[in-house]
């Protein structure tokens, strides 16, 4: 261990010198992050260059890192070549292939589109590095690679198969990126090099694009600009600086002492983040880690860091193994910060409260945009009983909101990771368009459509299962024989959908097949839906834990337990280190600390809103589109509707 | 055929993953991804019964659940021992730390499941990286040291290599041994008595054939 906290330790020294140089543009320059990037020195080293067009400042940046880390020896700097190197054969020149290209020449030729032309022109003009690298380091080496330096091949997609689908895809993508283009030129936007940083205004047009995909290349900038990046950026000038400070400090004064427990279990995953991908590689003849591997370890650690409340949560590290591919270190911390606050709430927190919100929220949506894929899930009775003595609640309906079913433990990573490392890669990334897009439902949406597309393997694994569901719910059953029988399936059910998306190399399946069809009832789940879903689901699982800690103990402090409730309720819905991180404060714990506090005073001041929900809690969570097989009572409703917009002007003002 | 649910537990990056791969896929890589949440993998083996007249093996179907390691995903435990007949509890054998990491598990496991049929199996892995011979022993646990306490809690203890598989299938074979005189002891006290009503912790596949089922005729 002591070896690995070393080599952090040299990592940040080695780029301290240049980092500071890089504030100084980046801080004056908020509005171009171009200029940001070309002086480069925050960028993560060995970052793919299809997004990279100015390879020569890329290169540039390159020698000075060296220069200013190691003149020890050259064997160093032979590694870091290498880097170059293989960067090269990933880079944009490669992107869709050589043939592919020339196609695709002839493609914009055809039609005779002066802007695509030019930007062929361009692509080719600024990459001559490239392809003179490219000519030197022989294609057999990387061809089993993707673009982004993944394998090809895995357990479930043989290479031949993954050339066999590209060969469509790859034209395909250039096809899309076209239609960017002239979307782009449409708009009045500058291409900046085939490396736009500003996108249209919302529309329905935009949402359709994204949809279907952003150009690799443009993918970076796409994600910082729908996600808000900049504005985040902006108002913490210098903040990841202050962290990465901090991070020294601290590694420096924890050498000899026992390391933190995060920073411990940050450094067992560097290297196991992406082992299949070149850039995170380290050879044999390297001495030193891939940049790569240290710029993960930096943006974990100053996370963990900026937020303690998360720190580190195994799956955080392919969320920012993902960015640093697409992204520079700086940003792929902001983008992290965005995700574990806008778009997973809670999900990454110590106690996972928020990724079982989420599977609750998730097994609400299957009952009732997929009636069809409810029994599989479903649980086929109810277990131990729960309501112990006279039952004041009764929960019997929505007992699978607390107890989830065993599915969630696998779709539970479909959240934390954000589908990283179970969809290929490819797929992957178009669900990451949409979800910074059209915010965290989308992972809901794409949950749905996997769950739906996996139907027919479902049924043809375990048939009998629909039809027991049915049968027992007639409660003719033996219950010994049901549990055995039911564990059973449930396993054979999780087998299914656990290994399902990991074939689903075509991302087009999900979207042509269910996202863009307008009939298939799921699409009506929009952003409201799922906020509505998630403050039913935290509120009923806290009544139902509350209920048993009650009955549990035998205490009757409910007043207290309300408190407590709206607390661990409101630290779960505010997006509360976003905000923390506003305040340009040294002192990142006390900040969050002091924050803490503030907020219990609040919740104090939230106990109406307990009633609220607790009227809003109606037997059956009533989805606002479809009523069918809903229990709800309008008047209630109304008063409800009255309450919450109350509510929500109070809160307002609160805030 | 009968079927046991296995549920693996230890500190992160100990190779309860990597276990499971040598004993299933009979492979390893250096460095496996972190597991997120659970992963579920099944393998037969076959159970030579000496004490029965019968020549034929019995095939035993491992259900097994590979769990993350960090702490925090400790909330979620409870969804994988639940009915689990056997737990493998693994720490890293040069790493003292995951040892009472271990030992955590070990208590757990005894306070929240109370089934006196459960298996427990102590696993120290990494014995690749510990060759005495050689200078580059990184052991930090001491074989005795594991030994005694697995003793003391009356749990199976081994010392494997993911990496080389040393040792691997072995602790799936005398695992499943165990459970399989377990059920048979089971089986035998009750005889005369539906299979079904057997006791709960114990998985039979029920709806097989009379013919494929072993509870039918040989008692």
């Amino acid at each position: 261990m002591s070896v690995d906290i070393l080599r952090t330790t040299e990592g940040i020294e080695q780029h301290k010198p240049l980092m500071n140089e890089g504030i100084g543009v980046a801080a004056e320059q908020t509005e171009s992050t171009k200029v940001a990037r070309n002086s480069g020195p925050r960028k993560s080293p060995s970052a793919p260059n299809f997004h990279e067009k100015t390879y020569a400042g890329h290169s540039m940046s390159e020698p000075t890192l060296l220069r200013n880390c190691n003149g020890d020896n050259l064997l160093n700097l032979g590694d870091n070549l290498s880097f170059n190197d293989r960067d090269a054969n990933l880079s944009v020149i490669n992107l869709y292939d050589d043939e592919v290209i020339s196609r695709q020449m002839d493609d914009f030729e055809d039609n005779n589109d002066e802007d695509s032309q030019q930007n062929v022109d361009s692509d080719e003009g600024n990459t001559p590095t490239m392809s003179m690298l490219q000519n030197n380091c022989n294609g057999s080496e990387t061809e089993h690679l993707d673009r982004y330096g993944f394998k090809k091949q895995n357990n479930f997609i043989t290479v031949e198969e993954y050339n066999k689908w590209w060969k469509d895809y790859s034209q395909y993508c250039i096809r899309r990126k076209h239609k960017w283009k002239l979307l782009l030129a449409k708009s009045g936007l500058p291409m900046d090099n085939d490396s736009p940083n500003r996108f249209p205004s919302r529309s329905e047009k935009l949402k359709r694009y994204v949809r279907k995909g952003i150009p690799a290349e443009w993918r970076g900038n796409a994600w910082w600009y729908f996600a808000r990046g900049q504005e985040k950026l902006t108002k913490n000038k210098g903040l990841y600086d202050k962290l990465l400070q901090k991070m020294d400090d601290l590694l420096k004064k924890k050498k000899k002492k026992k390391p933190m427990q995060d920073l411990d279990i940050i450094e067992r995953d560097l290297n196991r983040t992406f082992p299949d991908n070149i850039h995170f590689q380290r050879e044999t003849f390297q001495l030193d880690e891939p940049p790569m591997i240290k710029s993960l370890r930096r943006v974990l650690v100053a996370f963990s860091l900026y937020n303690p409340k998360i720190g580190y949560c195994q799956s955080m590290n392919f969320l920012a193994g993902l960015l640093l591919l697409f992204m520079d270190e700086e940003k792929a911390f902001w983008m992290l910060v965005i995700i574990t606050s806008r778009y997973l709430p809670g999900v990454h927190n110590v106690n996972l409260e928020g990724v079982n919100v989420d599977q609750g929220v998730l097994m609400l949506c299957v009952k009732e945009y997929l009636p069809e894929i409810w029994p599989f899930i479903a649980p086929l009775h109810k277990r131990s009983p729960i309501n112990l003595g006279n039952s004041k609640y009764n929960f019997g309906k929505n007992e699978f909101l607390y107890r989830l079913p065993p599915i969630t433990l696998c779709t539970a990573s479909w959240f934390m990771s954000c589908f990283v490392g179970v969809l290929p890669i490819e797929t992957t990334l178009r669900v990451w368009d949409c979800l910074f897009y059209e915010e965290s439902h989308f992972l809901f949406k794409a949950s749905l459509a996997i769950l739906k597309l996996s139907e027919q393997t479902l049924l043809k694994n375990r048939p009998q299962r629909v039809l027991r569901h049915y049968s027992l719910s007639n409660g003719n059953y033996h219950s010994k024989d049901l549990r055995i029988n039911q564990d059973e399936s449930e396993m054979e059910v999780f087998q299914v959908i656990q290994s399902f998306p990991k074939h689903l190399i075509n991302p087009n399946d999900i979207f042509d097949k269910v996202i863009f069809k307008k009939r298939v009832a799921l699409n009506r789940l929009d952003q409201d839906e799922i906020d509505r879903c998630r403050k039913y689901v935290t509120t009923q699982r806290q009544r139902y834990k509350n209920y048993n800690e009650i009955v549990g103990s035998n205490l009757h402090h409910d007043d207290d337990e309300i408190n407590d409730s709206n607390a661990q309720k409101n630290d779960l819905l505010s997006n509360g280190p976003q905000d923390y991180g506003s305040i340009n404060n040294e002192n990142n714990e006390e900040q969050i600390s002091g924050a803490a506090s503030d907020m219990k005073v609040n919740s104090n001041n939230r106990i109406g809103n307990d009633l609220v929900n607790n009227a809003l809690s109606s037997e059956v969570y009533g989805f606002k589109k479809s009523l069918s097989g809903v229990h709800w009572n309008n008047s209630i409703k109304e008063k409800v509707r009255q309450m919450r917009k109350k509510r929500g002007k109070d809160d307002d003002v609160l805030l | 055929m009968f079927q046991f649910k296995l549920v693996l537990l230890g500190d992160s990056s100990v190779g309860k993953s990597s276990i499971v791969h040598r004993f299933v896929k009979d492979s390893f890589d250096d460095f496996r991804e972190s597991t997120i949440g659970a992963a579920f993998l099944s393998q037969t083996i076959k159970i030579r019964d000496t004490s029965s007249d019968s020549t034929e093996d019995t095939v035993i179907k491992f259900e097994i659940w590979d769990t993350a390691g960090q702490e925090r995903y400790k909330s979620l435990a409870p969804m994988y021992y639940r009915n689990a007949n056997a737990a493998l509890v693994v720490y890293d054998i040069t790493q003292q730390d995951s040892l009472s990491k271990a030992q955590n598990w070990v208590n757990e496991l005894k306070n929240k499941v109370g089934d006196e049929d459960l298996i427990i199996c102590l696993l120290g892995n990494k014995l690749d990286l510990c060759d005495s011979s050689d200078n580059g022993d990184k052991r930090a646990v001491m074989t005795d040291e594991a030994k005694v306490y697995a003793e003391e809690q009356d749990l199976l203890f081994y010392e494997v290599s993911a990496k080389t598989g040393q040792g691997v299938k072995d602790v799936f074979q005398s695992i499943g041994e165990k459970l399989y005189q377990i059920k048979k002891e089971e089986m035998l006290s009750k005889k005369g008595r539906q299979a079904a009503s057997a006791k709960d912790s114990v998985n039979v596949k029920l709806q097989r054939p009379s013919t494929n089922d072993p509870t039918s005729c040989c008692y």
